[in-house]
């Protein structure tokens, strides 16, 4: 320090550079650095995970929630072959994505095989990718049946082979667990770190991850039902009634989650999170959606307009969640607060 | 048995031969010339590449230096009034603390890693298999330390291996080997902490009733990760030297979540089957 001196500063009549003074972040010297901690430094570190994470959780959420959605209507004896093909296939085309999204962001891609090496309960990120491995297995045996039932295999012995061999109801019973775990585990994933934000919301977070799964599932559903024209009236109507359900119900686990985050979901209401957390997930994917779900008569237009809003909402609350959640890491007031006392989650806790 | 180092932060003079033997022998790369502009420590933080870092707790006193100063008296911290009414700002209290891996006894990073890359080898410590870490970089956010990072270009994570390759060899690590002053200590965990113990009575008893134990299952090696096999000696709070008080182990919940996600998966089944009836 030249000419300015300490107490200038305290008082604030130092160099002033976008209206902070001009100091280093000595804990004496700047007088915006009262609380303990190493020249704000974040003591923990945050996430690589770029934007094919958040990504995954979308496709990953979509998948399940659609598997979910056709294994219960034809359990139900509801046969809707529209449905069935428009589920089919978007398990399919998930369940190819998602794996490519995570091996994307591998620092290895190359050892993508390793997650294969051992099966270990403790680590979401192990049962993921196991859950992935089944879900994605079964749901592409699914879809080659769908396949050859649709003739795109070509009317001959190998698709006559496939439709008789591949037994559809017990494979998607089978499947239905594993993507029902692919749905919510992505949340155990994200709370099973030292990262505030996510952690103190343990309990929620799976719940609140295969609630949104879903939303966004049925409305893929809807959107691609309503696009094609195709769909039988009650599937539409059943749809219809689950969007209203699951779209409320998300909206109260997220306020639950609001509301058990407490002082550490300060970050989804910062600067460059609160655009993605307020006008994407709670208004335009939440808020709108629903108004336009509980308005007056049903109509295509809506309905499609609708879906839209659910699923830009769906992908921009996992983006929120994900950029909150560095911010959270970086904050080292957030964690030696999260981490001084019992907010952090105890052995002793239970759901 | 189980080894693990003893850091006396009481007699550490912050020379950074251990950053540097840690370098050196770990054949680690250049982190690059930065100035933080915060303190002498422009190393800042473990990561990838810096397995022991040296930080520098900088804490002048408040009076400014005025006037005609002697500076033997300033250094030997004098506090009686000087000629022509000079103030002392003295040095303050400089602090150093030679940070590393704290090789959990419940590791979070090794029980986050799915591929089973990280273990406990046979000294006890957590290491890293690099020829398996495939660099998902899940251990990275669960280490309650911020002590595990994935070292650019590479992609995969490293840490402090506590010198596995010198202990297999029967020598202490390079860290360990390289203090003049003996403030990190390598042994026996069992030792370490009645040393450890010793160490901070006998400075109770010489008026620093400040100094503690960092590592223990009271603190800082808190809520299901059972201590700390890399124990600390620390003189004031914990979050000074960067560190957290009550950390807590991720994994405990990972149980408690799975039913939280099944009952949710339930109840939105039934919310589906029920959209049904008409």
């Amino acid at each position: 320090m030249s000419d300015t001196t300490r107490q200038d500063l305290t008082q604030g009549n130092g160099h002033v550079t976008n209206g902070r003074p001009e100091t280093s972040h000595h804990p004496e010297t700047d007088p915006k650095r009262e609380d303990k901690h190493y020249y704000g430094i974040p003591p923990i570190k945050h996430a690589h995970w770029t934007w094919q994470i958040p990504v995954y959780f979308w496709i990953g959420g979509i998948g399940a929630g659609t598997h979910l959605f056709s294994t219960v209507a034809q359990l139900l004896g509801h046969d809707d072959p529209a449905l069935k093909r428009a589920s089919r296939y978007t398990v399919l085309v998930t369940m190819i994505l998602s794996p490519i999204m995570l091996i994307w962001d591998l620092g290895r891609p190359e050892r993508f095989y390793n997650m294969m090496r051992i099966l270990k309960l403790r680590s979401p990120m192990s049962t993921q990718s196991w859950s992935l491995l089944i879900f994605g297995n079964l749901g592409g045996l699914l879809a080659a049946r769908q396949a050859a039932e649709d003739g795109l295999m070509g009317r001959n012995a190998l698709s006559g082979l496939l439709i008789r061999l591949i037994p559809e109801r017990l494979l998607s019973l089978l499947a239905l667990p594993f993507g029902l775990f692919v749905g919510f585990n992505t949340g155990n994933l994200i709370s099973a770190t030292s990262v505030p934000i996510w952690a103190r919301n343990w309990a929620l977070m799976a719940p609140t991850f295969l609630a949104s799964g879903l939303s966004t599932a049925l409305s893929w559903l809807s959107l691609v039902l309503h696009l094609t024209r195709s769909g039988e009236p009650k599937t539409l109507r059943a749809l219809h009634r689950a969007e209203r359900a699951t779209i409320v119900i998300e909206a109260g686990l997220i306020a639950a989650s609001l509301v058990r985050m407490s002082r550490w979901g300060k970050p989804l209401f910062s600067k460059s999170v609160a655009p993605l957390f307020v006008g994407g997930a709670l208004l335009s994917g939440i808020a709108a959606p629903a108004a336009l779900l509980f308005s007056g008569k049903q109509t295509r237009g809506k309905s499609i307009l609708s879906s839209l809003l659910v699923l830009a909402g769906g992908l921009a609350f996992r983006f929120a969640l994900i950029k909150a959640g560095r911010i959270s890491a970086d904050d080292p007031e957030a964690y030696f607060t999260f981490a001084s006392d019992r907010s952090a989650p105890q052995p002793e806790d239970k759901v | 048995m189980a080894t693990g180092f003893l850091t006396d932060t009481t007699v550490c003079i912050g020379c950074k031969a251990c950053e540097v033997a840690c370098k050196q022998w770990n054949q680690l790369p250049a982190d690059g010339y930065e100035f933080t502009g915060d303190s002498y420590d422009n190393t800042k933080q473990l990561s990838g590449t810096t397995w022991r870092h040296v930080a520098f707790i900088e804490n002048p006193k408040k009076k400014r230096l005025t006037g005609d100063i002697d500076l033997v008296a300033l250094a030997e911290d004098v506090t009686e009034p000087l000629p022509n009414g000079a103030e002392l700002d003295a040095l303050g209290r400089w602090a150093f603390m030679s940070d590393v891996c704290k090789h959990c006894v419940a590791a979070p990073c090794q029980q986050a890693c799915p591929t089973g890359s990280i273990i406990r080898n046979e000294f006890d410590n957590v290491y890293i298999q690099p020829d398996i870490c495939n660099g998902c970089g899940y251990c990275v956010p669960a280490c309650p330390y911020g002590v595990i990072t994935q070292a650019p270009h590479d992609g995969r994570a490293f840490k402090c291996t506590l010198c596995y390759d010198r202990q297999v060899d029967g020598l202490e690590p390079a860290c360990a080997k390289a203090c003049p002053t003996n403030s990190i200590q390598f042994g026996d965990v069992e030792d370490l902490k009645v040393m450890a113990e010793e160490r901070v009575q006998e400075l109770h008893d010489k008026g620093y009733t400040q100094a503690y134990v960092w590592g223990t299952p009271e603190v800082g090696g808190t809520g299901g990760i059972d201590g700390n096999h890399s124990k600390f000696i620390l003189m004031d709070e914990p979050e000074t030297y960067n560190l957290p008080k009550h950390p807590y182990l991720p994994q405990e919940k990972v149980k408690g979540g799975v039913v939280a996600g099944a009952i949710a998966a339930g109840v939105l089944g039934a919310v589906v089957a029920l959209a049904f009836r008409d």
